[in-house]
């Protein structure tokens, strides 16, 4: 029942805010108190998987198999949470600078339920129907503004992931012709009997569409002309939130059920891997306007995940699992302070950069630690030695880009006049970073719950 | 059976691409549901099982058609549905502020108005003043 709980709390809303006026200041609150209690919902969730390892729940008590189930285990809600807190944060700061348009609470309330749903369905079908939702709902957010770059920047977001999906229901399908199921623990267990060619089949099927949510290398050619033409809150929803959806299929579809071809594409993964982490940095040096930087830095942070992913192990996993958790909250911080022009919003822009590029103090360290100790275990000398170097470069390029793109903009910039709406979003920013920091200086709740999804891959569930 | 279905669906996605390509807005919405369609067409052809009609009281004999993936379509087909309203009213508003619904135009379009935001802040150090001349005439 308390799985349920915040799904419920989200969609209700939803629905209810939907046909009130989100432009009222009062209906913006409404849709902040939501979000508030959904997230301490997932909360209370958490904290149970925590203690007592994973929820599940069939819905309208069929019989296992037949309905479909629920499920929450340690990788679904840290991944939920993390995608909670960054829409509770990116809605804060819209909300004070004042909202523009009448449905943006209720899309915001969708695109959580959506991602919630996504996190905690245990049926692979299930999961294709909150996915869409969630796309549904941010095609709707990308043209917020309704300034002409944004419907363009809507226009491409939409058909290019429109196709993702497409690509993505075809896998599902094939997944299921080949298992003759639906439900993720079961597929997962019948996998190992399936011919190898259909499970390749759809296997590269849902890479593709999953890349194409994360922006990885050869599918990144939507993303900066997104990126940089919607509203900063919206893009620190996509690129925070939304984005994540790509991380964790990977991890659940590759790792949990597919695994087998997971190991035989793992050189794919690690070369575009290695040729985003370059690419990325290499072209964020290259752009001036900040959310330009931070568009392709977010290219290039994704490669990071990949080679996590590809390494594997619990090692691997852990590192993707941890690193995906703070890339999120890098990207919301920089989306979000990268929109303000004053001397504090440099100030939490600077934490942002540094956890990039994860120098100590600040939390992206223990993202980029894990993922160069994965490295580290890799098969092989060479190999090893490689990829290392590639973590090493890339941290470089993004100290080199981060810095760059801080001097231009928060050195050169004339003072803005400040009102009082930017004061409330500065403030909301500079929360969002001292959350950053403190999560850094104390990182041991992440690492444990990181530690303990990348379990779930340890022990094959019958 | 499964050649026909195997072949409708190529055809559809082959179309739905090819529309996909174009440079006008209003072929890559028909592109896109063209796709969608052959997905759809896709997931009743996976079907495990083909037979009679699924329905309670099931038949004593014979083989019942499988009803989760007509289960699944029905689903897909009300996402396609949502979807291509919400593609079309996307590029309607797209219209009306643009005028045209040609990639092209919309990419021009683009440019000129990243030029003029340059020229505005004049931020950009790499800009010297024969190119700004040059950006100037291009955007008029």
């Amino acid at each position: 029942m308390i799985l349920i709980a915040p799904l419920a709390i989200f969609w209700i809303a939803a629905l209810g805010l939907a046909l009130a006026n989100g432009r009222r200041r009062d209906i913006g609150m409404l849709g902040l108190g939501a979000l508030t209690a959904g997230f301490a919902a997932m909360t209370r969730v958490t904290l149970e998987v925590a203690a007592n390892g994973p929820l599940e729940m069939v819905a309208g008590n069929w019989p296992g198999g037949v309905g479909i189930t629920l499920r929450a285990d340690a990788l679904g809600v840290a991944f939920a949470m993390t995608a909670i807190a960054v829409l509770l944060v990116a809605y804060g700061f819209e909300l004070a600078g004042g909202i523009e348009s009448r449905t943006f609470p209720a899309l915001t309330l969708f695109l959580a339920t959506g991602l919630t749903g996504v996190f905690i369905t245990g049926d692979a079908f299930n999961f294709y129907v909150f996915f869409e939702i969630s796309m549904v709902s941010s095609y709707v957010l990308t043209a917020y503004g309704e300034e002409r770059r944004q419907l363009r920047a809507a226009v491409i977001f939409a058909v290019v992931n429109l196709l993702g999906s497409v690509l993505f229901l075809f896998g599902i399908v094939s997944l299921y012709h080949t298992t003759g199921t639906l439900d993720m623990v079961s597929i997962a267990a019948r996998m190992p009997i399936v011919e190898e060619n259909p499970a390749i089949v759809a296997g590269t099927l849902l890479f593709v569409a999953l890349g194409v949510k994360l922006g990885i290398f050869p599918f990144h050619f939507w993303l900066p002309a997104v990126y940089t033409g919607v509203h900063s809150s919206v893009a620190a929803m996509l690129s925070g939130a939304l984005a994540m959806i790509g991380a964790y299929g990977l991890l659940r579809i590759g790792a949990g059920m597919l695994p087998r071809e997971l190991a035989l594409s793992a050189p794919v993964l690690i070369a575009l891997g290695v040729a985003s982490i370059l690419y990325g940095g290499l072209l964020s040096i290259s752009r001036h306007d900040p959310s330009a930087v931070v568009a392709y830095s977010a290219i290039g942070q994704v490669g990071y995940i990949l080679i996590a992913v590809a390494i594997g192990g619990v090692v691997g996993y852990g590192a993707a699992i941890l690193f995906t958790i703070w890339n999120s909250m890098n990207k919301t911080l920089l989306f979000l302070s990268g929109g303000l022009l004053n001397r504090y919003a440099g100030i939490a822009y600077a934490i942002g950069g540094l956890s990039v590029a994860g120098i100590p103090p600040v939390g992206g360290f223990w993202g980029k630690t894990a993922v160069l100790r994965a490295t580290l275990i890799a098969d092989g000398h060479v190999a090893r030695a490689f990829l290392a170097a590639v973590v090493v470069i890339g941290g470089g390029l993004s100290l080199l880009y981060m810095f760059q793109s801080y001097g231009r903009t928060y050195w050169s910039a004339p003072e803005a006049s400040a009102t009082g709406s930017v004061w409330a979003r500065t403030g909301i920013v500079l929360v969002a970073a001292a959350l950053v920091v403190a999560l850094g200086a104390w990182p041991e709740p992440l690492l444990a719950l990181s530690d303990q999804a990348a379990l779930i891959f340890e022990a094959p569930t019958p | 059976m499964t050649l026909v279905m195997s072949l409708a669906v190529a055809v559809l996605v082959g179309t739905g691409s090819y529309l996909l390509l174009k440079h006008d807005l209003v072929r890559v919405v028909i592109g896109m549901l063209l796709i969608s369609n052959g997905a759809n067409l896709f997931i009743m052809a996976a079907g495990l099982s083909r037979g009679a009609a699924p329905i309670y009281p099931l038949p004593e004999s014979g083989v019942i058609a499988d009803p989760l993936v007509q289960a699944m379509t029905l689903t897909a087909i009300v996402i396609t549905f949502g979807v291509a309203a919400l593609l079309l009213s996307l590029i309607y508003r797209v219209y009306l502020a643009h005028a045209t619904l040609d990639t092209d135009s919309l990419a021009e379009a683009e440019e000129a108005e990243e030029l003029l935001a340059e020229l505005e802040t004049g931020t950009d150090d790499a800009i010297d003043d024969g190119e700004i001349l040059a950006r100037e005439s291009h955007v008029a």
